[in-house]
């Protein structure tokens, strides 16, 4: 039954991003981990793509330990945000790891530096995990000025983006608007799952 | 094809930075023979900044030389080994000269805390003899304020920087001043008198977030050139030695 909804979700987010440049996804905090499982199996699968994950909820390590095969897929890198400051220090060869997740310049460039070493035909990703995580580190108003950018950034060099953001009570006004800045929006119900 | 570069950047009048975001900023970059004071507090990456400068130049095809006061040679080059930029060749072979100005001044037989204004002459003589001989195009000093500190007089630090500017341009060569302000300050200089006899200032400073500091950069003045006065963000990693990046302007 799990694995049934995980390919729906799977599927979801494939036809979302095949015909938007930026999709954003609305997920109930319980329902996260199928949906990461979902985006890195679509992510797995489709070697001949390059993603660049930005790792705002799980640390790298965890995420590995979850998915062995992120540390040896060459179409991913992963930036995690959230190890320095917590501590962890273990170099990866897939990870680039930021000194706090309130450097968003920092990670701006990041970004960018890893997208010009692939090939203009390359069909390009970027997944911000999670915008609702950004706003724990950064004032609101600093992490909807770095999504506009992003967005103006990634729509300007043909890159498509995935922004999630965990719904707990009621959705905070800044990620209400900044998620409908997306040309699609998928909200994952409890339901669903 | 590195002398077909260095052509092509006399051609334009201007000395590339190699730091792509910097030379857009300054319209392409540096104009030809400038003397610019890069102002910054301690830690704002002046040193690094003008080491990329002077090794993107000579990657470039133009020599370059690096005038220490602050740090000795094996300390300075103990830390741009750190970066990727940084290529050990390009100093065994001459396209860049670190030299340091204590050990000159001892040679010259000058009094290590002041000089005299016949001290700065000769000074000045050898700096200028020294850029000659090597044919650079690129020149930095690092730092200016410690060798102001040794100019007794404002008149001359105004003498001094005014005639080493000159000739220097008359060479075509493109010279960077460091500049050491103390932290959280906004000024150009620790004479004030720097600046004004500056053709360009490029200042770095820092900005706190959420205890976090943030490195900043801003292009306040370059002669000659159409150039963007917006803050940037600027980073420096091992990797890709100083960028520069939009500052978020919520901060």
């Amino acid at each position: 039954m799990a694995n049934v909804l995980i390919d729906g979700l799977k599927e979801r987010i494939s036809n979302a991003i095949k015909i938007n440049q930026s999709v954003g996804i609305v997920l109930p905090g319980n329902n996260y981990s199928d949906l990461i499982q979902a985006l890195f199996e679509r992510i797995h699968s489709n070697p001949e793509e390059a993603w660049v994950y930005v790792a705002v909820t799980k640390p790298y390590e965890n995420l590995t330990k979850q998915f062995e095969f992120l540390s040896a897929d060459k179409n991913i890198k992963v930036i995690d945000c959230i190890s320095r400051v917590a501590g962890i220090s273990k170099p990866a060869q897939n990870c680039i790891f930021l000194e706090s997740p309130s450097l968003l310049e920092k990670l701006g460039l990041e970004i960018t530096n890893i997208f010009k070493e692939v090939d203009d035909n390359v069909n390009k990703y970027l997944v911000l995990d999670s915008l609702s995580n950004l706003m724990i580190y950064n004032d609101p108003e600093l992490v909807t000025e770095f999504f506009y950018q992003m967005i103006n950034k990634t729509r300007a060099r043909d890159i498509h983006i995935i922004s999630l953001a965990l719904e707990e009570e009621g959705m905070d006004k800044h990620i209400n608007r900044l998620i409908y800045l997306n040309d699609k929006i998928l909200k994952v119900k409890d339901s669903f799952i | 094809m590195l002398e077909e570069e260095s052509v092509m950047a006399e051609e334009s009048g201007l000395c590339k930075t190699g730091i792509e975001e910097l030379d857009m900023q300054l319209g392409g970059g540096i104009p030809i023979g400038n003397t610019v004071l890069t102002v910054g507090p301690s830690g704002s990456g002046k040193t690094t900044l003008c080491m990329q400068f002077l090794v993107n130049g000579a990657k470039m095809g133009e020599r370059g030389v690096f005038f220490t006061i602050t740090e000795p040679l094996f300390k300075l080059t103990k830390n741009m080994e750190g970066f990727d930029f940084y290529d050990k060749k390009l100093i065994e072979g001459g396209m860049v000269n670190l030299i340091d100005l204590r050990i000159i001044s001892e040679r010259l037989g000058l009094d290590t805390e002041k000089y005299t204004v016949e001290d700065a002459s000769a000074l000045l003589d050898i700096l200028r003899d020294i850029a000659d001989e090597l044919n650079v195009k690129r020149l930095v000093i690092d730092s200016i304020t410690a060798l102001c500190y040794r100019l007794q007089t404002p008149e001359m630090i105004r003498d001094f920087i005014f005639k080493l500017g000159s000739s220097l341009a008359a060479m075509k060569c493109t010279t960077l001043l460091t500049s050491e302000i103390p932290p959280r300050t906004f000024q150009y200089s620790q004479y004030g008198i720097e600046e004004f006899i500056s053709d360009g200032i490029m200042f770095l400073g820092d900005l706190e977030r959420k205890g976090d500091l943030i490195r900043t950069f801003q292009l306040v003045k370059m002669r000659g050139a159409n150039h963007s006065r917006i803050k940037s963000a600027m980073s420096i990693s091992s990797r890709n030695g100083v960028e520069l990046a939009p500052l978020l302007k919520s901060s």
